[in-house]
């Protein structure tokens, strides 16, 4: 079975190579059958790396410990899902589950596309048949996940705090968001190396880009929120390394999706948008190269790898690629207009991607700090949260009063009157808003107020918008139908604005109180009273649970859990308690911190957390948005088709 | 012996699909059917008449909806009227190719 | 306006500039990364990276601390003792990478914060 397994990752190596070479040759000479024959090879591809795939998920599925890889990361007590989703657990699985996506998004982008930009989907295939080279490579000779072993008795077992449903779900999520940028860099590549750099290669792309977005938004929500109920500190996001490979290309894809636009009107910001799609896929793959190389220092370091080498000399040898392409195609990515006004929609639009690219940058400063630190001056040093925090409020702040005003201005541009008669509305709420927060109390934190202000402002643009819309087209099916992309994207700003206020109001505005309780004791937090009724143990699976169950009373009626469990072999995991008020969106979250074992009392953590949850429905929010500005629109697809058979004509 | 079995089918499969354009049509239509100079040429005034309408119509929504005053709104709707009425007399026109390589992006 | 978009760029660049070396200036507030083997001589507060070795003793909670030792998770090195007060991460035990936030004092090392690494997902590198 393993042989299988390698085989089919051997054909995969050879077939990629063949659409990279073949593609290559037929896109300099013009051969059409070639081209095809290398298109194909992509298709061929992702079938052999299926092949693949589902050999390691049955043996996986039938706990085959002769897989060097299943008795690693399963055992057989694990559930199937778990044992299933052990697939993306390690490394070797990790990269067969990216060359599958990569291979499938790129035989699918390349098929769609293969009427209308023939001349540039032939260029395509081979800058995907080279990425997908080199993670076939990875899997042939580096990392495989077929090798094999006398077969033991048991396997590993999987982590317990990853036998989670988010962690089912976390990674595939990721991965289908990193590896979609992959689309969109290639056809920009394509697009440099057949000299049609005008926006077809953006339109066709489009919804690619903000699909492998929403894909990669949605997983960080669901990894944080697996932090937050599984790891058991009351934080979410830590500006861990691990967590911001995700994050940072994610913000250079903002910056992408905002900045085509200009594209697309005004033809301008070409040069910067090719710099934009590759920073973001150079981004994605730097991300994976740091979590695996062991390089830098993360809670969730895996332990030093030989692909990190492989993957730093990738991200290298493609971003110079990237940029001796764009450089020697300059010539053509000269701009159609100029930016008329300071004060303009396609101004506002460059000053919200100098932002979101200046905090990504800052963030890529703090991954990368330790190990230039290392490099230069022979000690490692590492910047954290208060770093992060910073420059986040400084950049982030800025960007959500923009959500609110950019989408007041006109295009080319408004007069400053214009813009203070439509900036009225908003402005006033906000106001009035932060006004009234004041008076509640919410002035203990400068930045949470001003961030509370700000969501208001954004709050009411969007509100307005839609008012004056349904007012001007008569129905706001008709208004939103006509312009997905405008008004789907209102609702992707109004889910950060909920995320903002989840934010701002569980670690701005949270309690944090630390109780020894004995049996009968009672602690009150926040307007929150627990009393500590005592605690019982059972054996788990693998595991002896230990609880404390505490009664609630005050703000919050009923009986919250939180205890450790003891893993065999393991050593002891926080189970935290969790008791949601829904009607104030907050959390009360419990740790069970220590047990005295002569007093027989419980150390207690106790924190309350407002507004917490509205970050999770941020997550549903953000995809729906997504969905409207993703959703297929037949009039443009009509008219892009009416353009080219007028062009032949 | 199935993994055996199953592998050569993969890689004759393989071999068949990448095989596959050069047994269906003849040399002849080898060229990469890619638009010539004159349709790309075409093409970009195509673009050129879109985005010009385009952004009359966003004109005209942003009048309508308050984000443009009338003073403001009748010192750019004349410059883009007349914009697109060129970019639709330009692909009426009979195109001429420059003496050089066509620049589709017109710069 | 000629090309307001060139200027932007260049204020924006040498905004963002600005704070950056405003920030490192008032303090950066960066923390040497060190491990057991480099810590002797390192006064303030440091970031401490090791494997916990036994015995483990003591109580996080109380006002001795939580005593083990540390020492270099890839390599040898001697061992640090190590005062731990405060909450205790998951999955803590002898043999796991740990990541503490603390100073030197008196030859022992009194750490405040401590984070478990997320035991390895990833296999060590195959050495053929």
């Amino acid at each position: 079975m393993a042989d299988l397994g390698r085989a089919a990752l051997v054909v995969s190596l050879g077939l990629a190579l063949y659409a990279l070479i073949a593609g290559t040759a037929a896109a300099t000479t013009n051969r059409r059958r070639l081209a095809d024959s290398a298109r194909n090879a992509l298709l061929a591809c992702f079938g052999s790396t299926a092949v693949a795939a589902a050999v390691l998920a049955t043996a996986l599925a039938r706990h085959d410990f002769s897989f060097t890889y299943v008795a690693s990361h399963t055992n057989r007590t694990l559930p199937l899902i778990y044992s299933l989703s052990a697939f993306w657990g390690g490394q070797e699985g990790s990269l067969l589950l990216w060359l599958l996506i990569l291979t499938g998004y790129g035989a699918l982008s390349v098929a769609v596309n293969r009427r209308l930009l023939k001349d540039l989907v032939a260029w395509v295939v081979p800058v995907i048949g080279g990425i997908a080279s080199f993670f076939a490579f990875v899997l042939v000779a580096v990392s495989s996940p077929f090798d094999t072993q006398t077969r033991p008795l048991d396997g590993a077992g999987l982590v317990p705090s990853l036998q989670n449903p988010y962690m089912v779900a976390h990674p595939p999520m990721l991965y289908l968001g990193y590896v979609g940028l992959t689309v969109p860099f290639a056809f920009a590549m394509g697009a440099l190396l057949s000299g049609h750099t005008d926006e077809r290669w953006i339109i066709a792309t489009r919804r690619w880009t903000l699909a492998a977005w929403t894909f990669l938004g949605f997983g960080q929500i669901l990894g944080a929120h697996w932090a937050y109920v599984e790891v058991g500190w009351g934080g979410y996001y830590a500006w861990d390394p691990v967590e911001n490979a995700a994050l940072m290309p994610w913000l250079a894809a903002t910056a992408f999706l905002h900045s085509v636009m200009i594209q697309e009107r005004k033809g301008m910001l070409k040069i910067w948008n090719m710099i934009l799609v590759a920073l973001a896929f150079e981004l994605s793959v730097f991300g994976t190269f740091l979590t695996r190389s062991g390089v830098v220092n993360s809670i969730h370091s895996f332990a030093k790898s030989s692909i990190g080498g492989w993957f730093l000399a990738f991200v290298v040898i493609s971003a110079l690629f990237s940029v001796v392409v764009i450089v020697w195609r300059l010539p053509l990515l000269r701009a159609r207009t100029k930016l008329e006004s300071a004060l303009s929609r396609e101004a506002a639009f460059l000053y919200n991607n100098l932002l979101l690219v200046a905090l990504c940058l800052t963030i890529l400063w703090g991954v990368i700090f330790p190990i230039l630190t290392q490099l230069f001056e022979g000690q490692t040093r590492t910047l954290s949260r208060p770093y992060f925090d910073f420059f986040l409020r400084i950049f982030g702040l800025p960007l959500l009063l923009l959500m609110g005003i950019g989408p007041l201005i006109a295009w080319r541009r408004t007069s400053s009157r214009g813009l203070l008669r439509t900036v009225r509305w908003p402005a006033g709420v906000a106001l009035v808003t932060g006004g009234a927060l004041i008076v509640a109390g919410a002035g203990s934190s400068t930045p949470g107020l001003i961030s509370y202000t700000f969501c208001a402002f954004v709050l009411t643009t969007i509100v307005v918008e839609l008012v004056r819309g349904t007012r001007a087209t008569g129905s706001l099916l008709e208004l939103v139908a006509r312009n997905r992309r405008r008004y789907g994207g209102y609702v992707v700003h109004a889910s950060i604005v909920l995320l903002v206020i989840g934010v701002v109001g569980s670690s701005a505005y949270s309690t944090t109180r630390e109780h020894e309780l004995r049996v009968g004791q009672s602690m009150s937090v926040d307007g929150y009273t627990l009393t500590y009724q005592g605690q019982s143990t059972a054996r788990g699976a693998d595991n002896v649970q230990t609880n404390a169950l505490l009664s609630l009373s005050g703000r919050a009626g009923g009986m919250l859990k939180t205890g450790v469990y003891d893993y065999d072999n393991q050593g002891l995991a926080k189970a935290v308690g969790i008791h949601t008020n829904w009607l104030r969106a907050e959390d009360l979250y419990v740790i069970y911190n220590e047990f005295d074992k002569q007093t027989n009392a419980i150390d207690f953590i106790v924190l309350v957390k407002p507004l917490v949850n509205l970050i999770w429905l941020a997550g549903f929010v953000f995809v729906a948005g997504s969905l409207v500005a993703i959703w297929p629109d037949a009039r443009e697809q009509r008219r892009l088709a009416a353009r080219l058979a007028l062009a032949r004509a | 012996m199935t993994a055996l079995i199953v592998g050569a089918l993969i890689a004759v499969a393989a071999v068949v699909l990448v095989a596959l354009p050069f047994l269906r049509t003849h040399a002849d239509d080898d060229r990469l059917d890619a638009p010539t100079p004159a349709e790309e040429l075409r093409l970009a005034l195509i673009e050129e008449r879109d985005h010009a309408l385009g952004a009359l119509k966003e004109l005209e929504f942003d009048h309508r909806t308050g984000k443009i005053g009338d003073e403001d709104y009748r010192s750019l709707v004349g410059p883009l009227r007349r914009a697109a009425a060129e970019a639709l007399r330009a692909l009426d026109r009979p195109q001429e190719l420059p003496g050089s390589t066509a620049n589709p992006d017109g710069g | 306006m000629r090309n307001p978009a060139r200027l932007i760029v260049a204020l924006a660049v040498a905004g963002v500039l600005a704070i950056f070396l405003l920030y490192t200036a008032l303090g950066g507030d960066s923390m040497p990364l060190l491990e057991p083997s480099s810590l002797p001589g390192h006064a303030g507060t440091v970031s401490l990276t090791g494997k916990v070795v036994g015995p483990v003793a003591g109580d996080a909670h109380s006002s001795s601390g939580l005593r083990f030792g540390l020492h270099n998770i890839t390599g040898t090195s001697g061992t640090v003792p190590v005062v731990y007060h405060g909450a205790l991460p998951d999955l803590f035990e002898t043999g796991r990478d740990v990541n503490l936030t603390g100073q030197l004092s008196n030859g022992s090392f009194l750490a405040s914060q401590m984070t478990t690494k997320c035991p390895s997902k990833y296999t060590a590198a195959k050495t053929d």
